[in-house]
C-alpha cells in the first residue's frame, strides 16, 4: 500500500471547503439581522468530514477518479447550507439521548455514507462478490420490495418506508443499486446473444427472446411492485437505467424505441388504472385550476423561482415560512431544487446542475475505461440512475415533467438516499481504482 | 443605517459565494479538458487491439457461444487443433478459413473447405473485406467481428 498524493482532488476540494462555511455565515447573518458568523459547528464538521474522505483516499493509496468526490462534495455542501437554512425542527432524530435538528441528522448521515463509501472504494478489491450472485442479488431486491409491500406504511399516499425502530428506512433506495448490479452482471454475460436479432419485423429488429426472459421476468416483477406501492418516481427512474444499461450492452436502438413504446403503453394503462396518477398530470398541465388544493405546491414552488430570479433573494432571505407553515410543503426533500433557486438564484441553480453534469460526466468516463465488461455497465447504470434521478426531480420541480416525489441525491434531507448515493460513489471510485491498477500493470510489461 | 451595510455585506457575500461556485466549476472544467486531452494522446500512442470475435451461435460449444476470442493480425479457422480459433463442428472443415488484418482492414478467405464460408449469410468465392459487425459462418458456427 503506497500513498498516492490526489492533487487534483485537493485542489478542487480547497475553494469548496471554504465555501460551505461562508454560505452558513451568510445565512446566519441574513437570519439574525446582525454582524454574528453564528454557530459554525456543523460547517465545520461538514469540512472535517470530507478532509478526512479525502485523506483516507490518500492514505489507502487509492487511484481512483479525483474529481466525483469534489463533485458529490460541492452538491452536498450545497444542501446542508440550504437545510441548515430551513426550520431545524423539519425531521430530525432524538436517538441515543440526542436531539438532532435536520441539517445536524444529515451531517450524521452524511458521515455514515462517507464511511461506507471508503469502505467499498478501499475494500473491494474484486467485483466476484457482485458480479457472480447476480440471482442472489435479484432475490435481495425482490425481498426488499416485499418487505416494503407487507411490512411498510405510508406517507403522503406511497408506501416506501420500514420502520426500524430509531430509524425509519427506504429500502426502495437501496433496491436502486441492487438492481443495477444484477443488470449489470446479465447484460455484461448475455450481451453478444442479445445483440443478436436475427428475426426482423420490417426495420424492426426483433430481441432475441429466451435469452431476454430472465431478465425481463425479474424486471417486469419490479416495476408492477414499484408501481402498486405508487412510487411512480422510482419507476420511471429504474425504467430509464434499465434501458440506458440494455442500449449501451447491445448497441440497438430498436431496443430503446421498443422500450419507449413500452413505457408510453404503460403510462398510458397507469393513467386510466389510478386516480392519483391522472391528478398528478392535471395539476401538471394546469396546477392553477386549484391553488389551494392539490396545484398548491407547484403553484407555491413556481412563485418561488419567480422570487429567486437570476441573483436569488440571497441565503437566508428566502421566504420559508409563510404564516407558521412552510411556503412550499416538503421543500427539504422533493423541492430542495426550488429552495436553492430561490435563494441562489438561477446561477447558483445552474451551478448546482454544473456538479452534477460533472458526476454524470466522470462516472461514464470510469464505464469508458472499465477493464471489464461488467464494471463498465455498472458505472453506466449507476451514473444514469444518478443522472436521471437528478434529472427527474428537477424537471418535476420546474414543472417540465409531472411531478414524482424522488429525492435530489445528495442535496435532499434523507438517510436512505444519502446512504444509497454514497454507495453508489463508492462502486464508481472502486471501479475506477481497478482500471487504473489495470492500466499500470500493463505499462509495466 | 446598520441595517444597510448589513445589506450591503449580505449582497457582497453572496455575489463571492455564487462567484465561488462559478469559480469552482471553472476548475472542473480545467481538469476535464486536461484529461480529454491526455487521453486523446494515450489512445494515438496504443492502437492495441484490433478487434475480436463474438461467438453468437456454436452447437457443440468450442468455442462457447456468447464467448469473445481476441485476433491476432493472422487467425487461421477449422478442425484442425493447430488452428488459431479451433472449431469442433462436424460440419467445419480441417482447415477452414483464413481471417486476417491487412492495412486497415479485416480479409477473409475461404480454404477450400467442403460447406463453405459465409459473410452476413452470402457464401464468399475470394477473399472478402469484413467490417465490424459483420456475420461470419463456418459451418454451424456464427460469429461477429467486434472491435
Amino acid at each position: 500500500m503506497r500513498i498516492t498524493w490526489r492533487g487534483v482532488e485537493f485542489r478542487l476540494l480547497l475553494p469548496i471547503l471554504l465555501l460551505v462555511p461562508l454560505g452558513f455565515v451568510i445565512t446566519n447573518i441574513a437570519l439574525t439581522n446582525a454582524f454574528e458568523p453564528g454557530p459554525l459547528h456543523l460547517a465545520l464538521g461538514y469540512v472535517a468530514l470530507i478532509v478526512g474522505a479525502h485523506l483516507s483516499l490518500v492514505a489507502f493509496g487509492h487511484r481512483g477518479d479525483q474529481l466525483i468526490l469534489p463533485a458529490v462534495g460541492a452538491m452536498g455542501g450545497i444542501g446542508l447550507i440550504m437545510l441548515n437554512r430551513l426550520p431545524q425542527d423539519l425531521a430530525g432524530t432524538a436517538a441515543l439521548g440526542f436531539e438532532l435538528g435536520m441539517a445536524a441528522t444529515q451531517l450524521l448521515w452524511f458521515g455514515v455514507g462517507t464511511v461506507v463509501m471508503l469502505v467499498i472504494a478501499i475494500g473491494l478489491r474484486d467485483d466476484g462478490i457482485l458480479r457472480h450472485y447476480k440471482y442472489t442479488w435479484a432475490a435481495v431486491g425482490i425481498g426488499l420490495l416485499a418487505a416494503t409491500l407487507i411490512l411498510g406504511y405510508e406517507v403522503n399516499g406511497a408506501r416506501l418506508w420500514i420502520d426500524l425502530g430509531p430509524v425509519s428506512v427506504q429500502p426502495g433506495e437501496l433496491l436502486k443499486i441492487v438492481l443495477v448490479i444484477f443488470l449489470a452482471s446479465y447484460l455484461a454475460e448475455t450481451r453478444t446473444l442479445l445483440t443478436d436479432a436475427r428475426m426482423r419485423i420490417g426495420f424492426l429488429a426483433i430481441p432475441p427472446l429466451p435469452y431476454f426472459l430472465p431478465m425481463l421476468v425479474l424486471f417486469g416483477a419490479v416495476m408492477l411492485i414499484a408501481v402498486a406501492l405508487n412510487d411512480l418516481g422510482t419507476a420511471l427512474l429504474f425504467f430509464g437505467t434499465f434501458l440506458t444499461m440494455l442500449f449501451v450492452a447491445t448497441g440497438r436502438r430498436s431496443y430503446v424505441l421498443i422500450g419507449l413504446v413500452l413505457f408510453v403503453a404503460g403510462a398510458f394503462v397507469a393513467y386510466q388504472l389510478f386516480g392519483h396518477v391522472q391528478l398528478r398530470v392535471e395539476v401538471w398541465l394546469d396546477p392553477f385550476a386549484d391553488p389551494l388544493g392539490a396545484g398548491f405546491q407547484p403553484v407555491r414552488a413556481i412563485y418561488a423561482f419567480g422570487r429567486g430570479g437570476i441573483f436569488g433573494e440571497g441565503l437566508g432571505q428566502g421566504l420559508v415560512t409563510l404564516g407558521g407553515g412552510l411556503t412550499i410543503p416538503y421543500v427539504h426533500t422533493d423541492f430542495i431544487f426550488t429552495a436553492v433557486a430561490e435563494e441562489l438564484g438561477l446561477l447558483g441553480a445552474f451551478a448546482l446542475l454544473g456538479f452534477s453534469a460533472v458526476l454524470v460526466f466522470r462516472g461514464l468516463r470510469i464505464a469508458a475505461l472499465a477493464r471489464d465488461d461488467f464494471g463498465g455497465l455498472l458505472a453506466v447504470g449507476l451514473t444514469a440512475s444518478l443522472g436521471l434521478q437528478t434529472l427527474i426531480i428537477i424537471a418535476g420541480n420546474t414543472k417540465l415533467i409531472p411531478l414524482t416525489g424522488i429525492t435530489l441525491p445528495f442535496v435532499s434531507y434523507g438517510g436512505s438516499s444519502v446512504l444509497a448515493s454514497f454507495m453508489m460513489i463508492g462502486l464508481l471510485l472502486s471501479i475506477s481504482h481497478r482500471s487504473a491498477i489495470g492500466a499500470d500493470t500493463e505499462a509495466a510489461k | 443605517m446598520t441595517g444597510d451595510i448589513l445589506r450591503i455585506m449580505l449582497l457582497v457575500l453572496q455575489l463571492a459565494f455564487v462567484a465561488g461556485l462559478y469559480l469552482v466549476l471553472l476548475r472542473f472544467a480545467g481538469s476535464l479538458l486536461r484529461d480529454l486531452r491526455s487521453a486523446e494522446q494515450t489512445q494515438l500512442a496504443s492502437r492495441s487491439g484490433i478487434g475480436r470475435l463474438s461467438v453468437l451461435e456454436s452447437p457443440e460449444d468450442e468455442p462457447p457461444a456468447g464467448s469473445t476470442i481476441a485476433l491476432g493480425p493472422i487467425n487461421s479457422i477449422g478442425r484442425n487443433v493447430n488452428n488459431t480459433i479451433f472449431v469442433e463442428d462436424d460440419f467445419v472443415s480441417t482447415n477452414h478459413a483464413m481471417l486476417t488484418f491487412r492495412g486497415r482492414s479485416w480479409y477473409v478467405e475461404d480454404q477450400g473447405s467442403t460447406n463453405g464460408t459465409y459473410v452476413n449469410g452470402h457464401r464468399i468465392d475470394r477473399p472478402v473485406a469484413l467490417s465490424f459487425g459483420d456475420e461470419l459462418t463456418v459451418g454451424r458456427v456464427r460469429m461477429r467481428l467486434d472491435r
